[in-house]
């Protein structure tokens, strides 16, 4: 009983929390001789699970800066950001390319300190933007699934499983909705342009009739309770804290390809308190902020000089080879261009739906030959 | 180098300033010229990615499509971590994708299928390098013009033009230097003929007046031509100074030896009547011999050039009259005929009339000494002349000039000292006038002639 309620007060905070909107966490400055109050507002797309570590830590070295945080999902946050762009002094979110586009657009203002010179090149764009976690993109499976077919260790596995046991998996495999889901359509343009065999993964999960979640949180709800075996790129910072809770659930980091996303932090041109903002950031790179993530969260740390597990460095020696981080570079753009997205979604819905062609063959004639001919 | 007036430091000024002038050029020139370079380098990216982003356009659903291409983006930014910015237009300037409504060139009359623009650009604040690329579908049927814009920032541009203008300045820097070490021992080479110069003259012994035998350049060598005739102008002064004083102390010393050879003589008779003739003619001796010492001294007095004395309007006809008036009655004890010729107005230019006064008595008495009958004292108005004439037996034309040195006698006289005409002529210089000798009336005697500057008035 207990357990269960554990359970659900977990997933309250790793998975529903992720779709709610505004949530506040507020640290009152503590009063000081001789120091003038200050004031810091951030914007985040972090649960408060994890940002609270994090934040603690900070008020706890700077007691004399008032700290409000405010959760926000990736969209909203950008979309009020841009609505008013003088309200907010650090903007973190796991939506890449929105950070980028904001950075790139000449949103950020650059950070020149010893931490930001330091930090490594291939983690931030000039000193702009800074990507500050490292969580990779995983495979959570049930334990009877490994019982009967074995681990699913990489994506040919996955496919040669969904496409030899269609019958039994029907239902029961889970995956992001790209067209609901921002981070789900990320994922699917990265994928994408790393293996065409991306597209037979979707035809096969169409074949199993596979369900589509918004977030994290709903997949690991379903996959806790027993409704889906096998849940299809899931957040791993999410994910680890569930799977270590439940004995019936296997993080699996697939060793073909593995993606890595990254928060991306940056500080606003127009940020009304600058000097907290850059003290904030300092420290978010610094060994400081960064030991913290490591040790208290499951966001995965970058600092390169940190070692041990939650770091990025203790998923490289594990997985070096196969991991992938979304490089931070103008490619990101083209992940918004909207006839982009129109054209990866379209081709993803014909992907995912082929199964039912080859059950009504003159339907699937028409769908498979008119894009093609359209695009000549 | 450091006084304010130096030709080292006027030609240092005028080398120094226009080679750094010309350095200066220079630099800017390397700067366009890496400026140039960089963007070649950067446009081909530019042409890269909009030919990448062109070749993905197509017709699809009644509209033009994009399939963007992600690496025609990354290729946009380089180490310097450009901001990239892109935009698909259509036939009609309609914004159909991109992450940026860029400003594109006014649009032309549609000549070529395809063609490729690079603009710098001023965008929100950016300054940013565009490419726009005009092209069109090659479908089977459709034909739709569009139009690629894409632009990034100028980082990595600017890295590049500044590496390449390093290179360049050291290269611009060292040259300059080398110049300026040039130009400084250039001058100073230049310049040591006149320090030798300087060295020659300070080194001369002061009294000499030998000619500077010195190798110069030409420019100095003209100075040195022009220093040796100075010089031998003061040579030629210096002996005719020489001749006169010789001749001065000749003259002075045969009265003396004769007034001392009567007294010896006197003394060694008894006869007082003898004494006395011998006193006579000692008193008539040294009053010549004081004449002569009153006429050198003023001779001494015109003859230096310092002596500048104030000139005051006085009349010719009143001096012409007054010297007749003194002069007449020894003129008519020797049976002379002395007159004047003077207007009745008064002919006035500016003189001393003592120095005239002597002059004017000079002519008489030399026209008296050289045997003439009649004498005319003249005075012509326009241009104030004042001259003596005489019928006396005058001096040939060739022997005139000569009669202006002192000392220089037209005859054997006894009497004359030969400074009269010598003096005349050093007061007409004094008074600025012209002397002029001429034969007389009827080509006989001489007509000696002060013409006066400037118009009677």
């Amino acid at each position: 009983m207990i357990h269960r309620l554990l359970c659900l007060l977990l997933l309250w905070l790793s998975g529903a929390s992720l779709a709610t909107a505004d949530e506040r966490l507020h640290y009152p400055a503590r009063e000081m001789d001789g120091e003038a109050p200050g004031r810091l507002v951030i914007h985040g797309a972090l649960d408060p699970t994890y940002a609270r570590p994090i934040l603690a830590d900070f008020h706890a070295r700077y007691p004399t800066i008032d700290l409000t945080y405010r959760n926000l999902d990736t969209l909203p946050l950008y979309r009020r950001f841009l609505e008013a762009p003088g309200e907010v002094d650090v903007l973190m979110s796991s939506a890449m390319p929105w950070q980028y586009r904001l950075a790139n657009d000449g949103h950020a203002q650059p950070l020149n300190t010893p931490e930001a010179r330091a930090w490594p090149a291939w983690a931030r764009w000039r000193r702009e933007l800074f990507a500050v976690t490292f969580e990779p993109i995983v495979m959570v499976v049930r334990r009877e699934l490994i019982e009967r077919f074995g681990r699913p260790a990489s994506h040919a596995d996955l496919l040669a499983l969904l496409q030899r046991h269609p019958e039994v998996l029907r239902g029961r495999v889970v995956t992001y909705d790209p067209n609901v889901s921002g981070a789900g359509y990320g994922y699917a343009i990265e994928e994408s342009r790393l293996s065409p065999r991306y597209w037979d993964l979707i035809a096969a999960f169409g074949a199993t009739d596979t369900a589509l979640a918004a977030t994290t949180g709903e997949m690991l709800e379903g996959l806790i309770d027993g409704r889906f075996w096998l849940g299809y790129n899931l957040l791993g910072s999410y994910a680890r804290e569930v799977v270590e809770r439940h004995p019936g659930l296997e993080m699996v980091v697939p060793d073909d390809y593995t993606l890595v996303t990254q928060r991306l932090a940056l500080i606003p041109r127009q940020a009304p308190h600058p000097d907290e903002a850059r003290r904030f950031m300092d420290f978010l790179i610094g060994k400081a902020g960064q030991q913290v993530i490591a040790r208290e969260t499951s966001l995965g740390a970058v600092h390169p000089a940190l070692t041990g597990p939650g770091t990025a460095w203790a998923l490289r020696s594990s997985h070096g080879d196969a991991l992938r981080p979304v490089t931070l570079g103008p490619g990101l753009l083209a992940t918004l261009d909207d006839l982009k997205r129109q054209a990866l979604l379209t081709r993803w819905q014909r992907e995912f739906t082929r199964h039912q062609a080859s059950l009504a063959p003159t339907a699937s004639q028409d769908d498979a030959t008119r894009p093609a001919d359209a695009r000549q | 180098m450091t006084r304010p007036n130096s030709l080292y430091r006027r030609l240092l000024t005028w080398l120094l300033l226009p080679l750094m002038a010309l350095g200066g050029l220079m630099v800017l020139q390397a700067w366009i010229e890496a400026r140039h370079t960089a963007d070649r380098a950067f446009d081909r990216l530019l042409e890269a990615a909009t030919l990448a982003i062109a070749e993905q356009v197509q017709w699809q659903d009644d509209r033009l499509w994009l399939d963007l291409p992600p690496a025609a983006l990354e290729m946009l930014a380089t180490d310097a971590e450009e901001r990239v910015f892109y935009a698909l237009y259509d036939a009609r300037g309609r914004f159909v994708t991109g992450n940026a409504d860029l400003p594109g060139p006014p649009r032309e009359s549609d000549g070529e299928a395809s063609t490729l623009r690079f603009r710098d650009l001023s965008w929100h604040g950016l300054e940013l390098r565009q490419g726009i690329r005009r092209s069109r579908l090659e479908d089977w049927r459709q034909r739709e013009r569009f139009e690629v814009r894409v632009a990034h920032t100028r980082e990595g541009r600017e890295g590049l033009t500044n590496e390449l203008l390093r290179a360049n300045l050291v290269y611009i820097l060292g040259m300059a230097g080398l110049a300026g070490v040039v130009v400084v021992l250039a001058i100073r080479g230049a310049l040591t003929p006149l320090t030798r110069l300087r060295r020659a003259i300070r080194a001369r012994d002061p009294r000499t007046l030998a000619p500077l035998e010195l190798s110069l350049p030409r420019e100095l060598a003209e100075l040195r031509q022009t220093l040796n005739e100075l010089l031998a102008r003061m040579r030629r002064v210096r002996a005719n100074q020489e001749r006169f004083i010789g001749d001065a102390s000749h003259q002075l010393r045969t009265p003396l030896a004769g007034l001392s050879a009567r007294a010896e003589l006197a003394l060694r008779q008894d006869d007082p009547q003898r004494w006395r003739d011998a006193l006579e003619a000692m008193q008539a001796t040294s009053a010549r011999t004081s004449h002569l010492a009153v006429q050198l001294l003023s001779l001494t007095r015109l003859d230096n050039p310092e002596y500048q004395p104030d000139l005051l309007p006085l009349d010719l006809g009143t001096l012409a009259r007054n010297a007749v008036r003194t002069h007449w009655a020894g003129c008519h004890r020797d049976g002379i005929d002395l007159g004047v010729e003077a207007p009745e107005a008064p002919v006035t230019v500016p003189g001393l009339d003592w120095q005239l006064e002597e002059a004017l008595g000079n002519l008489i008495d030399n026209a008296r000494r050289y045997g003439a009958r009649h004498i005319t004292v003249r005075v012509v108005v326009t241009p104030p002349v004042l001259e003596v004439e005489d019928d006396g037996p005058g001096i040939p034309a060739a022997q005139r000039l000569l009669m202006l040195r002192p000392f220089h006698r037209g005859s054997d006289d006894p009497e004359g000292s030969g400074l009269g005409l010598a003096i005349v002529d050093g007061i007409a210089r004094t008074h600025g006038a012209r002397l002029r000798l001429d034969d007389g009336t009827g080509a006989r005697g001489l007509k000696v002639s002060l013409q006066f500057p400037g118009e009677a008035s």
